[in-house]
């Protein structure tokens, strides 16, 4: 069974903004994609850049390591450009009682 | 009078590439349509764009790269040299022609000169598909056999790619190399200019070279050239590139990036003869992908420029890819050659050769830098590194700066490494069948480099023996 961590109200993420939470040592970067939320872990899977640092590009819903530039895709946790080739782990968003949650284990 | 005698020890004296500037070192007058003043800013970027009526994106991706630019420190590592590298003194854009004609008539008389001095036309004649020239900041020339364009096969300068093509360049742009890879990058997609983009349909099989050469004219030049090579499924391309300058008492600096997709099944073969005159930093970031069962070679030559740091790098990213890089580096007087490879094994039973030889004389500094890693799950990865070193004489140096990173049980991997020096048995034992010094220091060099230009196309293989030959010239003393 997961666990669920509470992230913020949905009214202290708008489309556009991302919330950094951490869990057992894990950050994990909440990013509002056009109204949509998606959760990766904060850590390039290429140099262990801040990912939530990047810059979030909403209308694909990518964001780009503020280190070397490897752009991921905030859904599926895979890098869309070199340096990084391998993925980053994801983790499920859900709004219940308009409060954003993740589900980790 | 000089007599002959002097004259011959004067010519052995000068060494490390003798007659450069003869052959290579001359310069043209200017006549350019534009040239931009020195120093780099957002004015620059934007003037670049607006020359090349690019489309918004492009003229925003650059603007992005220059914040890059301006935020990564330049590189701690390297050389020493980096330091010396002046961004303010630098001309980041000179046009000397309207456009990239197709036919060597229509190119400024002083520019064809200069290629036809280069040999640049004779060889487009003889044994290639075709051909890129770049003069400064601009291909000046570019043409490609029609059977090739007939079957699909696009080559073209960059600039006219991203107006012809846009969608296709749009798709691969930067996926490679990202603007913020590196300081340099970064500078490169900012103020990009020229360079090839090639795209070969699938099965097709280009059997005859495609050729870029770059030269740069002016001096305090900066040349910015984007290559982008895409090799689609089953296809073969194999593209040459040379470069030259006049030589300068201060310095230039070349910034290339280029890009190689090579698709399932494919293979591409990237040759660079690097001969920069001596005043010239050049600083570039070569990276290729290759796909299930695609091959991706880098045969890299380096000869010429005050300090190269170059790692062409391969990532296997699917299955039983392979990655191939031979690198040779000659580094002479006041040269610092920081060269080498990287492959990355990203997939399983991928593998992979790099094979680097360095030569180090009059004081010269060779370095093999290189980057071999297996990810995790690269299970039956295959990869085996050979550097070798040759010093010519006590003042000149070696580095070797292996890294290898292993995240997977199932591999078989192996380095080896030697620095020697030409021996006096080795010249003696040639001098007793009747062969001199000289002759005979120029026959160990050829020797070790042998396993590299043998790979080389025949007329850059003579080339090349012949450039390395002219570099030993006054080795003996």
């Amino acid at each position: 069974m997961p666990e669920t961590i509470t992230v913020c109200p949905v009214s202290d993420l708008p489309p556009g903004a991302m919330r950094l939470v951490e869990w057992d040592d894990v950050e994990i970067g909440v990013f509002n994609c056009g109204g949509d939320y998606y959760a990766i872990e904060d850590r390039c899977s290429h140099d262990d850049g801040p990912l939530a640092e990047g810059e979030l590009d909403e209308a694909d819903c990518t964001v780009e390591c503020p280190r070397h530039g490897a752009r991921f895709d905030l859904r599926t946790g895979k890098p869309l450009t070199l340096p990084a080739y391998t993925p980053v782990d994801t983790f499920p968003v859900v709004v219940a009682d308009d409060v954003i949650k993740l589900e980790v284990d | 009078m000089a007599t002959p005698e002097v004259l011959a020890e004067q010519q052995s004296l000068k060494g490390i590439n003798a007659d450069y500037e003869e052959r290579f070192g001359f310069h043209d007058a200017e006549n350019y349509l534009y040239k931009a003043p020195k120093g780099i800013n957002r004015e620059i970027v934007e003037k670049i764009s607006e020359f090349k009526q690019e489309p918004q994106w492009m003229r925003d991706f650059r603007l992005k790269a220059l914040d890059h630019f301006f935020a990564h420190p330049m590189p701690r590592w390297g050389s020493p040299m980096l330091a010396e590298v002046d961004f303010d003194n630098i001309h980041y854009f000179v046009r000397a022609s309207e456009r990239a004609e197709r036919s060597w008539d229509d190119v400024p008389d002083d520019v064809k000169k200069t290629f036809d001095r280069l040999g640049i036309p004779e060889a487009e004649r003889r044994f290639l598909s075709g051909v890129g020239a770049q003069y400064e900041s601009e291909v000046v020339y570019h043409q490609v056999h029609k059977d090739l364009e007939d079957q699909g096969v696009i080559f073209l300068d960059m600039d006219s790619a991203l107006r012809d093509h846009e969608e296709l360049v749009k798709e691969y742009f930067a996926t490679i190399i990202p603007a913020n890879d590196n300081k340099l990058a970064a500078l490169n997609s900012a103020v990009w200019s020229g360079g090839s983009f090639v795209y070969v349909p699938p099965g097709v099989h280009v059997e005859m070279p495609l050729q870029a050469y770059f030269r740069i004219n002016t001096e305090n030049m900066g040349q910015f050239e984007r290559t982008i090579i895409i090799a689609d499924e089953g296809s073969y391309v194999h593209y040459v590139e040379g470069c030259t300058a006049p030589t300068y008492s201060s310095d230039s600096l070349h910034s290339a990036v280029v890009e190689l997709i090579a698709k399932p099944g494919a293979r591409i073969r990237y040759t660079t003869v690097q001969n920069w005159s001596q005043n010239v930093f050049n600083l570039v970031t070569k990276r290729a992908v290759a796909e299930t069962d695609a091959t991706v070679e880098w045969v890299d030559c380096n000869l010429g420029s005050k300090l190269t740091m170059k790692y062409p790098s391969v990532y296997l990213m699917g299955e039983r890819a392979h990655g191939e890089i031979l690198s040779i580096a000659f580094a002479g007087k006041g040269q610092h050659q920081d060269a080498g490879g990287k492959i990355v094994h990203a997939a399983p039973n991928t593998t992979s050769n790099i094979f680097a030889k360095s030569i180090s004389k009059d004081g010269g500094r060779g370095s093999y830098r290189g980057l071999l890693e297996v990810a995790r799950g690269a299970h039956g990865a295959k990869s085996k590194v050979v550097c070798d070193a040759l010093l010519l004489d006590e003042h000149s140096r070696s580095d070797t700066y292996p890294t290898i990173r292993i995240g997977e049980d199932d591999v078989d991997v192996g380095h080896e490494a030697t620095v020697s020096k030409i021996g006096e048995e080795q010249v003696f034992y040639l001098q007793t069948h009747g062969i001199n010094e000289e002759e005979a220091s120029k026959l160990i060099v050829n020797g070790f480099i042998e396993p590299i230009t043998k790979e080389l196309p025949m007329e850059y293989a003579v080339e090349m023996n012949r450039l390395i030959e002219l570099q030993m010239e006054g080795s003996i003393g």
